[in-house]
């Protein structure tokens, strides 16, 4: 759908940014149309490998990942509802946890009794997408609103895939003061940039 | 009690971010069922969330266009969901409905433009046309109903749909006005929606390249039920096949 006539009004999927608008796409590949998952693989490839590799980090498993995701939003299309949410946030919700789950999975397996390291949150030596270079701009000015622990919480546990008991031991705060920083920081961020949800 | 539940409140960050341990997210999960108003938070703040995913987007491997296009075709997909999409998109409508403050000068329009209409083509056709002087005579009655009421709407795609509405006649008339105009193989196709999510055709809205479309009346509405516009092939089909661009409750 694409966003309501008036400024007052955006639609959902107001985080599409251009092109064919995502939610109807979504709809046709609800009913197996290929040349619409076409489209909805180019809005979507980029922020979907982004983010799965900032969580990852390693370019294969990330690779791997990205596909399962894409596919998944091949298989659940259905399954989104223009009612709760755009198509965007839909998408990077399946995209966050498969990423979440992959490294989850992985920390059970083999680093069960590690220590935590962290640090996921740095510069990458891959392309950004000229597209979304406002989307990043704004991010890093909101996140500069934020104070220090707000900011760090909401990285590592969006960015980093961490759980926010993970979170506290690596900052060193109390559970319960990590949970609130989370909510405050991402509360912050939905008013800096406008959330209209 | 209050301070748990105001506890459970603060969640909503981290389940966004998939921050929570297992037991806690099941336990939020059930929480969310019932707590509309951590429900709405958590919306938002996974909108948010997807903002700092669009900021991390990178141009994958070229490869990995031509594997996920060539095992899309072999990857079963879900069917619908039981309840349908229509049943619950009534949502957004509630959600809107209480921000349409342009809708109400438009609607007033709409129903002006509606009337004119209405005596224009009754005084001209009062001897040739007994078939549309019909629905003119339904049409009037519905506007003219003591409990008539006027509803209007944004539909999503842009326009303003506006329904004048008795649910002791039970039915409706609707115009559309600014409706992004669709190319020939498309229409606009009118919904009444039952609260249990069937759908009913009632009609096509005509084309108007001049703004407003002429009054359609739906007939059989029940209060509870919804009005609905959806994108359909020419012609029109026999159950939506599109989400919809607006729906509107015929509440009492």
């Amino acid at each position: 759908m694409k966003s309501a006539a008036t400024p007052e009004q955006p639609g959902p999927d107001h985080a599409d940014g251009g092109g064919q608008d995502l939610a109807s796409l979504l709809a046709r590949v609800s009913r197996g149309d290929q040349a619409a998952f076409e489209a909805v693989y180019d809005q979507l490839a980029g922020p979907v490998y982004g983010l799965v590799r900032k969580v990852l980090r390693d370019p294969a498993q990330s690779e791997e990942v990205a596909q399962e995701v894409l596919l998944e939003v091949w298989r659940t299309a259905s399954r989104f509802d223009p009612a709760r949410g755009s198509a965007v946030a839909w998408a990077m919700t399946i995209t966050h946890r498969r990423a979440v789950d992959r490294v989850r999975s992985e920390n059970a397996a083999t680093a069960r009794e590690q220590k935590l390291t962290p640090g996921p949150v740095t510069g990458d030596d891959v392309a950004e997408l000229v597209e979304t270079a406002l989307d990043r701009q704004r991010v890093r000015r909101c996140l500069g609103g934020l104070t220090a622990l707000q900011a760090e919480s909401v990285k590592l546990a969006y960015y980093g895939g961490y759980t926010y008991p993970q979170v506290a031991e690596v900052l060193g705060v109390a559970l319960g003061t990590v949970k609130t920083r989370i909510r405050d920081g991402l509360i912050r961020l939905r008013d800096c940039m406008e959330v209209t949800w | 009690m209050s301070s748990q539940r105001h506890e459970l409140h603060l969640l909503t960050g981290s389940y966004a971010l998939d921050a929570l341990t297992d037991a806690e997210e099941t336990g939020f999960a059930k929480h969310l069922a019932r707590c509309p108003a951590c429900a709405e938070e958590v919306r938002g703040l996974r909108e948010t969330a997807a903002r700092l995913a669009m900021a991390t987007a990178v141009t994958p491997p070229p490869r990995l266009r031509q594997q996920v296009l060539s095992a899309a075709p072999r990857v079963r997909q879900l069917p619908p969901p039981a309840r349908g999409a229509l049943s619950r998109a009534g949502q957004r409508t509630v959600r809107r409905l209480p921000l349409a403050k342009a809708g109400i000068t438009a609607g007033m329009l709409a129903l002006a433009a509606a009337v004119v209409f209405l005596l224009f083509t009754q005084a001209s056709t009062r001897n040739q046309l007994q078939q549309a002087q019909a629905s003119n005579r339904a049409i009037a009655a519905v506007l003219t109903a003591p409990d008539a009421r006027i509803e209007s709407a944004s539909a999503s795609a842009g326009g303003t749909v506006t329904a004048v509405l008795s649910l002791q006649q039970r039915e409706a008339v609707i115009t559309a006005a600014g409706m992004t105009a669709l190319p020939g193989s498309k229409v606009y196709q009118l919904w009444v929606i039952t609260p249990a999510g069937a759908a009913r055709s009632a009609g096509l809205l005509p084309a108007s390249p001049a703004g407003s479309t002429p009054p359609v009346l739906a007939a059989g509405i029940l209060p509870g039920d919804r009005l609905g516009i959806t994108v359909e092939p020419a012609g029109g089909t026999a159950q939506p096949t599109t989400v919809p661009v607006v729906l509107m409750r015929a509440s009492a």
